[in-house]
């Protein structure tokens, strides 16, 4: 067939005209509203408040769906939400110290119920000890019976130094709770908002929504139970409260009172062991306005290489991941994707033995007991001289964190506002002076004093050191540079892993120690409970009546100035004892797809959605 | 017979017993199931470490927790069986009731698949004993048998789910592929048929130009990216299916066979778009299981109508014909179903996944969608089981079949002028399954214990996760219910296994002795 001129002219006009409409055309992108995280964990319960579903996923997911009075940012500052209420000291004497915590008026519920001060007493319930012995609910610390309402916060603060029970405003709006003394950190120990009128609603075995009046009539019924301590309702409702959240499938078979709260996103549908879906709570306003993410889905894949080639299938937005150096550089490798480095609460750090554990019955007599004078405290102190700190940091720690350095202080981590005020003057100099070989030099000269055959690889003093998991890498990796580098100094170092490793914390064959610390919250007195003579953790027998008048000046609320002050005497004693140096705080890396704006993983829980407002394409 | 399964059930528990103490006490001491609380700072971590040792009784010493434990499982002769709870709260019961299907999903099909792959391959291997494709296969089977699952399963992810779906953008397949690609499966099939060097060289440039030019076609209209079969193709198929069916089951010889697959093939055609409506309008697993049924009844009528003589043959070779064809336009559905389920928000042209079950995006309500859904989600971990696991039976099918095939009735069947169809599918093939029957039963079995590390690297929490979570956690209830069903599972499919070796082969008998 031919064709003319025309015609060809014609077709040639037409395929152009379509191609550059093809080109020119905008590619219509929807702007993406999901975010998909992985969770190393799966969903169990909607309750993270029970000492057996205190797990990440169950805290983030019960996180995003509650908002209270304070959260933890990425900087570890505990801020207030003033959006949901507010709170403040109005009575402050030696021996009673109130604070007044109100919710702003209008705040919802996601069923539409307005939520008052009185779905802040439940908390009570949950913390005081007292109150459960006084309701006929059960003693917490039994250990045989559970109490009825099994929650995992009772001995705390909260516990010890509460007075009576929390008062009602008359308007109903406010609670104020009375103290014993001014506690340290007392921002921390206030009330949550809990939806008592759904408890109450599915204790009296409804599974519908009510309207907002049966809601208010059935908030009353738990005031008044509440009030008067009804042993059998709160039973009632205790059993829901600790039984009746733990699901891990969510459909529209589920009881919709199981989901009513207040945070920004809603619990919408999981499947069991795969995925939880949350959606956009359409009537959020306990807290700052959302940017724009409308669904979130938390996705459970534990393996990293897994989590990492999802990433690159763009299956998944945001993952944690391992921190070991491979699984960095393999996320580091993925197109679309960014790492944020960092490190998480948790601090590495090498503790040597002074005396038998608190509790124990056995003694210690081993070389750095301080029963040996001035041998002991020779010998710790070069232990701690010859320990490869900055060895350790450079090649297991680097790789994965290239702005890890050393941890210099006890008390503090760097990144906190008091560090390198502390750091200096809390005497560390004498185990950070000079390079690692003039220290072990050092070491071996106080090795020598007391063994005078010492020299490097003579094994003079021999010492057996409890760490994690054998299976765990990382640790078996800085065990085998200690034996290494403390073999310089004359030090025999019995590196052997302990299975159930944690078990043996206060076993006293055991001379000295590496593990980490993992606080859940910055505090005041976070770390007394390591040092102090009868301290719960202070598995070195360690006993200075003077460290426990500075630690035991700590209880009470201090000025940030004086706090300081009282940390660097602190840690001056420590250094000069040679109980105990930090090594490093543990790495994290955290994998976003690069679309996504505003992801900014905090060390604390709830880590890495603290911020879930902010996020968006 | 009863009183060998008794005594061969009670010497089972006394061996399960005794495995589930040791196993209790070795994992009870192997760790600490308190060391993250002992490492907290918290000021209420001692309420936790006294709740969770109230929890899990672990002020009891491991050897007589352990009769705790038994006591909760003895239980279960009064109907109260008791696991206990995991350390997170849940009832041992449900934790095991959502991974058991999960791992029955991913299992049972590579299972499957693995087993009708490798005995196929093994039966053609030991029937070209010693060519080219029987030294290929014999290469290939022990590749496979050595490569690490972890590893086949990061290279299936990287070139079949991220490098596809970046590959689906813009469907055309490099020239390079094609020409490899034409060149591999010519000499495959070259060395599958079989020759001389002359034949072998025209098989060859067959089926190299043959996959040379479908690839190109497919490539041209962008088929990846919006397959289907359409009628045509589809009926093309069926033809192709009722020969060889009816070759394997009665031997083309058979016209009436022929006919009658031949016919199931044109009603085939004839329904498709009635078939078509009814897959848009009514589509749920119902309706797919009534198609089956009508299949099956439609080709007993065209079987009956087909065989004047000997209608059992021609009937069967119908009725599995139908079956293959009805594979075919279910397939050729789905294949319809693949863009617009590509062009959904939750999909957005990254069809194939490369871990968990199901797409949570997904809105529920489309049946095809939901199906597709759980099947792209099925397709690496499928892959990567059959792979490393379809080894064994073509090594096992291969020695079966020669071993048989030297047998003296065999010889017989060849004297008595049988033809080669009959001597191999009916003598010989049906001899092989015997062994391979037990080998079959404790794999089924091994099966529900899980794939400790496919499910992991697919993120799949099966029961070889919650095995592996078990250990890590030191959550001895839920270690003990894994271990506790997978060993009972395990020990009863050696007793099922040897009951069914008597039952096939008669010259062995169960009982004294």
């Amino acid at each position: 067939m031919k064709l003319n001129r025309s015609a060809k002219v014609a077709f040639a006009v037409a395929s152009v005209t379509a191609l550059v409409l093809g080109v020119a055309a905008p590619a219509v992108a929807a702007t993406r509203s999901t975010v998909i995280i992985v969770a190393s964990n799966a969903l169990t319960s909607l309750n993270p408040g029970t000492p057996d579903t205190n797990l990440v996923t169950n805290s983030d997911i019960a996180y995003l769906s509650g908002s209270g009075f304070t959260y933890y940012d990425d900087k570890k500052n505990l801020v207030r939400n003033t959006t949901f209420g507010t709170f403040k000291v109005v009575k402050n004497t030696n021996s009673d110290f109130r604070v007044q915590y109100t919710v702003n008026p209008g705040r919802l519920w996601s069923d539409g119920t307005p939520i008052t001060g009185e779905d802040l007493l439940l908390s009570h319930i949950l913390l005081s000890s007292d109150y459960s012995k006084a309701a006929g609910l059960g003693d917490p610390g039994d250990t045989k019976v559970v109490p009825a309402f099994n929650a995992g916060g009772y001995t705390g603060v909260y516990d010890n130094s509460i007075v009576g029970e929390p008062t009602l405003s008359s308007d109903k709006m406010s609670v104020t709770l009375r103290f014993s003394k001014k506690i340290p950190d007392w921002e921390l120990y206030g009330p949550g908002p809990s939806a008592v009128h759904a408890l109450v609603l599915m204790a009296e075995g409804k599974s519908k929504l009510g309207t907002v009046a049966e809601n208010e009539a059935a908030r009353d019924r738990f005031v008044k139970a509440f009030q008067t301590k009804d042993t059998a309702t709160l039973k009632k409702i205790g059993k829901v409260w600790s039984e009746d959240f733990n699901i891990n499938t969510i459909n529209d078979k589920t009881n919709p009172l199981l989901l009513v709260s207040n945070g920004g996103f809603l619990v919408d549908s999981a499947v069991a062991d795969q995925n939880v879906t949350l959606k956009l709570n359409p009537k959020y306003n306990s807290g700052p306005k959302t940017s724009g993410i409308e669904t979130v889905v938390f996705k459970f894949i534990s393996d990293g290489t897994a989590a990492a080639q999802a990433l690159a299938n763009k299956e998944i937005d945001v993952y944690q991941g391992q921190p070991t150096a491979d699984a960095v550089a393999q996320l580091k490798a993925i197109k679309g994707v960014t790492v944020i480095g960092g490190t998480n609460a948790c601090y590495e750090h090498v503790d040597v033995r002074v005396g038998a554990a608190s509790g124990t019955t056995t003694t210690y007599n081993g070389p750095f007991a301080a029963s040996s004078g001035q041998k002991g405290k020779d010998l710790r102190t070069a232990f701690l001289l010859a320990y490869p700190r900055e060895e350790i940091v450079e090649k297991l720690i680097k790789p994965i964190n290239s702005s890890a350095t050393v941890v210099n202080s006890l008390f503090t981590l760097p990144g906190e506002a008091a560090y390198s005020k502390i750091v200096g003057p809390n005497g560390v100099s004498k185990y950070t002076a000079g390079t690692q070989e003039k220290r072990t030099a050092t070491a071996l000269a106080l090795v020598k004093k007391h063994y005078p055959t010492a020299k490097a690889g003579s094994g003079s003093v021999k010492v057996k050191l409890l760490w994690g998991q054998p299976n765990n890498s990382r640790r078996a990796s800085e065990a085998a540079l200690v034996k290494a580098a403390l073999a310089k100094a004359g030090f025999d170092v019995n590196t052997t892993g302990t299975s159930g490793w944690s078990g043996f914390l206060d076993d006293n064959s055991f001379d000295a120690q590496f593990f980490a610390w993992c606080p859940s919250s910055v505090t005041q007195t976070g770390t007394n409970a390591n040092f102090q003579s009868d301290g719960g953790n202070n598995f070195l027998g360690y006993d200075n009546p003077a460290l426990d008048k500075i630690l035991h000046s700590l209880e009470v609320k201090l000025p940030d100035a004086q706090i300081t002050a009282k940390y660097i005497q602190a840690e001056r004693l420590l250094m000069a004892d040679a109980i105990s140096l930090p090594i490093f705080a543990h790495p994290a890396a955290t994998a976003v797809n690069s679309d996504l704006i505003g992801i900014k993983p905090a060390p604390l829980t709830p880590n890495l959605v603290w911020n879930y407002w902010e996020w968006h394409y | 017979m009863v009183a060998y399964i008794f005594r061969r059930l009670g010497i089972l528990s006394v061996i399960l017993f005794g495995s589930s103490f040791i196993l209790y006490n070795l994992a009870a001491i192997s760790g600490d199931p308190l060391e993250a609380l002992r490492t907290s700072t918290d000021p209420n971590a001692k309420q936790q470490i006294l709740a969770l040792t109230r929890t899990l009784q672990l002020d009891v010493p491991p050897p007589l927790r352990y009769f705790l434990w038994l006591k909760g499982i003895l239980a279960g002769f009064t109907g109260h069986i008791d696991f206990g709870k995991t350390r997170d709260a849940q009832l041992v019961t449900s934790a095991i009731a959502t991974a058991v299907p999960t791992t029955i999903r991913l299992v049972f099909l590579a299972t499957i698949t693995a087993i009708v792959l490798g005995i196929t391959i093994g039966i053609v291997t030991a029937l070209r004993q010693y060519s080219r494709f029987d030294y290929a296969m014999t290469f290939v089977s022990f590749l496979m048998f050595s490569l690490p699952i972890f590893w086949v399963a990061v290279l299936l992810k990287e070139f079949l789910a991220i490098q596809f779906n970046n590959f689906l953008a813009n469907p055309q397949i490099p020239i390079i592929w094609i020409t490899g690609l034409s060149v591999a499966s010519g000499v495959i099939w070259s060395a599958i048929i079989s020759g001389d060097r002359k034949r072998v060289w025209q098989i060859f440039g067959v089926v190299a130009l043959g996959t040379a030019a479908l690839l190109t076609l497919l490539s041209l209209t962008s088929w990846f990216a919006k397959p289907g079969l359409g009628p045509i193709v589809v009926f093309g198929i069926s033809i192709g299916i009722a020969y060889g069916v009816t070759q394997l089951s009665t031997g083309l010889q058979n016209k009436a066979a022929l006919r009658s697959a031949q016919a199931m093939a044109v009603i085939a055609l004839v329904l498709y778009y009635p078939n078509q409506w009814l897959f848009d309008h009514h589509a749920n697993w119902l309706l797919i299981f009534a198609q089956l049924a009508a299949t099956i009844g439609i080709a007993f009528v065209v079987g009956l109508k087909f065989a004047k003589i000997d209608r059992g043959p021609t009937i069967r070779t119908a009725a599995i014909a139908g079956f293959l064809i009805g594979i075919i336009t279910l397939l050729d559905r789905f294949m319809q179903t693949w863009n617009p389920y590509m062009s959904t928000d939750a999909v957005n042209f990254r069809p194939i996944p490369t871990t968990g079950q199901v797409n949570p995006l997904l809105e529920p309500g489309n049946f095809w969608f939901t199906t597709l859904d759980i099947l792209v989600h099925m397709i690496l971990p499928t892959i990567a089981l059959t792979l490393i696991s379809f080894a064994g039976y073509i090594r096992y099918s291969r020695g079966t079949l020669l071993e048989v095939l030297n047998q003296d009735y065999i010889r017989t069947a060849r004297a008595k002028g049988l033809n080669e169809r009959t001597v191999i599918m009916r003598h010989a093939f049906r001899n092989t399954m015997i062994p391979l029957t037990t080998i079959m039963v404790v794999d089924f079995a091994g099966l529900i214990g899980g794939a400790i590390i496919t499910e992991r690297v697919f993120g799949w929490i099966g029961m070889g996760t919650l095995f592996n979570k078990a250990i890590n956690s030191f959550d001895l209830n839920l270690l003990m219910a894994v271990f506790f069903i997978t060993a009972s599972l395990s020990v009863i499919a050696n007793l099922v296994a040897d009951l069914l070796y008597s039952a096939l082969d008669p010259r062995i008998r169960a009982g004294k002795g």
